[in-house]
C-alpha cells in the first residue's frame, strides 16, 4: 500500500497506456516486437528520450527551460568523435571530455542566468545558436564514423535483450530521484522552484539552486552523448535536432509542471517509453514521420489542458469545503 | 501629495521614452558603423543587385515576423510556432494559386485568414486551459509541422506548389524605380516588397500608440491582475494577440514564399530566432508591457546585415550562427544592466521622496 501511494494518478495511468500499447504493437506484429533484435533496438533509442527528458525535467524543476537540449547533446557527441578520431585521445578520455564539456556548457547556461537576472528561455536560445555553430564547424557536413568499433560494439552489448546503455540510463534515472527526494541540495533546487520568495526567507540560495539545475542539466546530457555515440554508427550535424519536442513532451506528460517545484521520474521514463512506442507504431504502419510530430504536439496540448482543468476543479472543491465548514 | 506623485509618474515615464530612443539611436549607429566597415573591407557589398536589394527584401519579412513576435510579447507571451503558423499561410496561399487558379490578392488574402484562424485557436487555448503560452506555442508548432509536412506531401508532386500567379514576378524583382510619378522614379535599392511590411508596421504601431486596444494589451502585459480590476476584457485581449500574431506570420509565410517563388514546407524554419532577435534588439521586453515597433524594424536590419556582412566575406553557417547567438546574448545583457540600473535610481528616487514625507 505504502509502495502504491508513491505513484501518482499519472503514473498509474501511463504505466497502463504503456503496458497496453506495447501488447498491442506486440501482437498486430505478429510478434515480431518480441524477438531479440527488435527488442534490443526498442531499449536502445529509448535510452535517448529517457535521458533528454530527464535534461529537461531538472530545469523545469526550478520553472525554467533549456531550448539547447538538442544543441549541447549535439556539440557534445561532436566533440567526443573529433576527440578520438582528430585527437587520437583512448576512448575513455575522449568521453569524459564531452561529458565534460557538456557540464561546462550547462554551467555557462546557469551563470549566464544568474548573473542577467534574465529568463533561461531566452539565454539557452542564445547559446543553442552558438552550440550549433560550434557543432556544425567541428562536424562540417561529414560522417564521422573512423572511430573505435569497440564503442560502437559496446552500444549492441547487453544483458540478454536489454542493451547496458538503456541499463546506463535508468541508473541515471535513479540516481537523480535520489538527489531529487534524499538529498538536500535537490530539496533546494525543488524549493526554489516552488516558491522562490519562501524559499530564499528560510535561507536557500535561489541562485546556487539556479545554477545547480542547470548544470545537472548539462551533466545528463553528457550522459545522453555518450549513448548517441556508442548506440550509433556515426556521428553528422543532425544529431540533436529533434530533441527539443521530445525533451517537453517526456517531462510534461509524465507529470511535471511548467511552473516548476516538482520533478516526476518514473512519469517521465514512462512517458518517453509511450513517445517510443508512438515511433514504432509508425515504423510497423510505415505511416509519414510527420505523423508521430503531429500525434505527440497533439498529446502534450491534450496532457497539459487536462492538468490544468483538474488542478482548477481540485482548487474549487477545496474552496467549496471551506465555505462549507 | 498629487501633485508630487504625477511629476513622479511623468519622469518616469520621461526617462522610460528616452531609454526607448536612445536603444534605437545606438541601434541605428551601429547599422551606419556596420555598413561603412562592411563596404570598407569587400567592394562587393555595395553592389545593389547581389546584396542590397535582397537584404532590404528579406529585412521587410524579417520585419513582419518580429512584428508576430512582438504582438504576444506586449502580453509577455511567446510564440514559438512563429514559423508554422507562416508556413500554413503560405500552404494556403499555394493552395489557392495552385488548386484554384486564384489570383494574387486573393491568395494573400487566404495566407492572412489561415494565419488568424490559427492564431485564433491558440490564443482561445491558452484561455480557455490557462496552461503557460510556451507549452501551447510548442506543441502547437510540432501539431503543425506534422500537418504541413503531411499536406505537402499527399497533395504535391515535387513536395511544394509552385504555380505562379500573374504579378508574383513583378512583385518580387519590381524595385522602386518601376513607381513613377511625374517622371520621376524611386531608387532601385527599395523594393516593392517594402510596402507590406510599412503597412504592417504603421498599423502595428498606431495600434499601440494610439488604439485603447493597444493600450489594453500594453497594460495587460505589464500587470494582469490590476489590467483585469481596471475591467479590462483580458481573456480576450490575449486572444487578439495571439490572433495578430498568427496574421502576421502568415503573411510572412507568404512574403517568403513570394521571395522564394514557390511555397513548401521548408517556408518559416528559420524564422524563431530573427522573430526574437529584431523585436528584442529593438527594445521590446521580453516580460510585456513595452513594445518597439520602429525598433523591430532596425533589429531585423541589424541582424541580416550582419548575417549578409558576415555571406560576403565568405564566412560559413557555423561562424553565423556563433555570431548571432553572442549578438543575442550581448544586446540581453546590456539591456538588462541598463535596465537594472534605470530601476536603482527609481527605487533611491522614491527613497527620497520617503525621506521627504517623513
Amino acid at each position: 500500500m505504502n509502495l502504491l501511494k508513491r505513484f501518482s494518478a499519472t503514473d498509474v495511468s501511463l504505466s497502463g497506456i504503456f503496458i497496453a500499447g506495447f501488447l498491442l504493437l506486440a501482437v498486430t506484429s505478429g510478434g515480431t516486437l518480441l524477438t531479440g533484435q527488435s527488442l534490443q533496438s526498442f531499449f536502445t533509442y529509448l535510452a535517448i528520450p529517457i535521458l533528454i527528458g530527464l535534461a529537461q525535467m531538472v530545469v523545469l524543476s526550478i520553472g525554467q527551460m533549456n531550448l539547447a537540449v538538442g544543441a549541447m547533446g549535439g556539440a557534445a557527441t561532436a566533440i567526443m568523435a573529433v576527440a578520438m578520431t582528430e585527437g587520437g585521445l583512448p576512448i575513455w578520455l575522449a568521453l569524459l571530455v564531452g561529458f565534460l564539456s557538456a557540464t561546462a556548457m550547462g554551467a555557462v547556461n546557469g551563470a549566464l542566468v544568474v548573473m542577467t537576472n534574465l529568463n533561461g528561455f531566452i539565454i539557452t536560445l542564445g547559446t543553442m545558436t552558438i552550440l550549433l555553430g560550434v557543432q556544425y564547424s567541428l562536424v562540417r557536413s561529414f560522417t564521422i564514423d573512423s572511430y573505435s568499433e569497440a564503442l560502437k560494439g559496446f552500444g549492441r552489448l547487453g544483458l540478454g535483450p536489454i542493451p547496458y546503455i538503456f541499463l546506463i540510463a535508468i541508473l541515471t534515472a535513479a540516481v537523480l530521484a535520489f538527489f531529487f527526494t534524499r538529498s538536500a541540495p535537490g530539496r533546494r533546487i525543488l524549493a526554489t522552484g516552488g516558491n522562490d520568495a519562501a524559499a530564499r526567507l528560510s535561507g536557500i540560495s535561489n541562485k546556487r539552486s539556479v545554477f545547480l539545475a542547470h548544470t545537472i542539466s548539462g551533466m545528463l546530457l553528457g550522459v545522453a552523448a555518450i549513448v548517441t555515440i556508442s548506440s550509433l554508427g556515426g556521428i553528422n550535424r543532425s544529431i540533436g535536432g529533434d530533441w527539443l519536442l521530445l525533451s517537453f513532451a517526456a517531462p510534461i506528460i509524465g507529470g511535471v509542471l511548467m511552473s516548476g517545484g516538482t520533478v516526476a521520474i518514473y512519469g517521465t521514463v514512462m512517458a518517453a517509453g509511450v513517445i517510443r512506442l508512438v515511433d514504432i507504431a509508425r515504423a510497423e504502419y510505415s505511416l509519414d514521420p510527420s505523423v508521430v510530430s503531429f500525434t505527440i504536439g497533439i498529446v502534450v496540448l491534450s496532457t497539459v489542458t487536462l492538468s490544468e482543468w483538474r488542478r482548477r476543479r481540485s482548487e474549487v472543491l477545496r474552496q467549496g469545503r471551506k465555505v462549507l465548514e | 501629495m498629487s501633485g508630487v506623485d504625477r511629476r513622479v509618474g511623468g519622469d518616469w515615464q520621461h526617462s522610460l521614452r528616452k531609454l526607448g530612443s536612445s536603444q534605437q539611436v545606438i541601434l541605428l549607429g551601429t547599422i551606419i558603423a556596420l555598413f561603412i566597415i562592411f563596404n570598407a573591407t569587400n567592394s562587393a557589398f555595395s553592389s545593389v543587385d547581389f546584396v542590397l536589394f535582397p537584404l532590404i527584401r528579406d529585412t521587410s519579412v524579417i520585419a513582419i515576423v518580429g512584428l508576430a513576435q512582438l504582438c504576444v510579447l506586449s502580453l509577455g507571451h511567446l510564440n514559438l510556432a512563429v514559423g508554422r503558423m507562416a508556413a500554413v499561410g503560405a500552404m494556403s496561399a499555394g493552395f489557392c494559386y495552385e488548386v484554384l487558379q486564384a489570383p494574387l490578392w486573393l491568395g494573400l488574402l487566404a495566407g492572412l485568414a489561415t494565419g488568424a484562424l490559427i492564431g485564433a485557436i491558440t490564443g482561445l487555448i491558452i484561455v480557455a486551459s490557462g496552461v503557460n503560452s510556451f507549452v501551447v506555442t510548442l506543441a502547437m508548432d510540432f501539431a503543425l509541422l506534422g500537418f504541413v509536412s503531411f499536406i505537402y506531401m499527399t497533395f504535391t508532386d515535387a513536395s511544394a506548389y509552385t504555380v505562379q500567379p500573374e504579378g508574383m514576378d513583378q512583385l518580387r524583382q519590381g524595385s522602386f524605380a518601376d513607381l513613377c510619378f511625374a517622371g520621376i522614379c524611386g531608387p532601385p535599392v527599395i523594393p516593392l516588397m517594402i510596402i507590406p511590411a510599412l503597412l504592417a508596421l504603421g498599423s502595428v504601431g498606431c495600434m499601440f500608440k494610439y488604439s485603447r486596444t493597444g493600450r489594453e494589451l500594453l497594460a495587460t502585459g505589464s500587470n494582469l491582475k490590476a489590467a483585469q480590476l481596471s475591467g479590462i476584457p483580458v481573456d480576450r485581449r490575449i486572444v487578439l494577440a495571439h490572433t495578430l500574431s498568427g496574421l502576421l506570420a502568415g503573411l510572412g509565410g507568404v512574403m517568403l514564399g513570394f521571395v522564394n517563388g514557390s511555397f513548401s514546407a521548408a517556408i518559416g524554419d528559420e524564422f524563431l530566432l530573427p522573430s526574437f532577435l529584431a523585436p528584442v534588439l529593438g527594445g521590446t521586453a521580453l516580460t510585456g508591457g513595452a513594445v518597439a515597433v520602429f525598433g523591430t524594424f532596425l533589429g531585423a536590419l541589424l541582424t541580416l546585415l550582419i548575417r549578409q556582412g558576415l555571406v560576403v566575406q565568405g564566412i560559413g553557417l557555423e561562424a553565423l550562427n556563433i555570431t548571432l547567438g553572442l549578438i543575442l546574448l550581448f544586446a540581453l545583457s546590456v539591456g538588462q544592466i541598463r535596465k537594472r540600473k534605470f530601476t536603482m535610481r527609481k527605487r533611491s528616487f522614491t527613497m527620497l521622496k520617503r525621506r521627504a514625507i517623513r
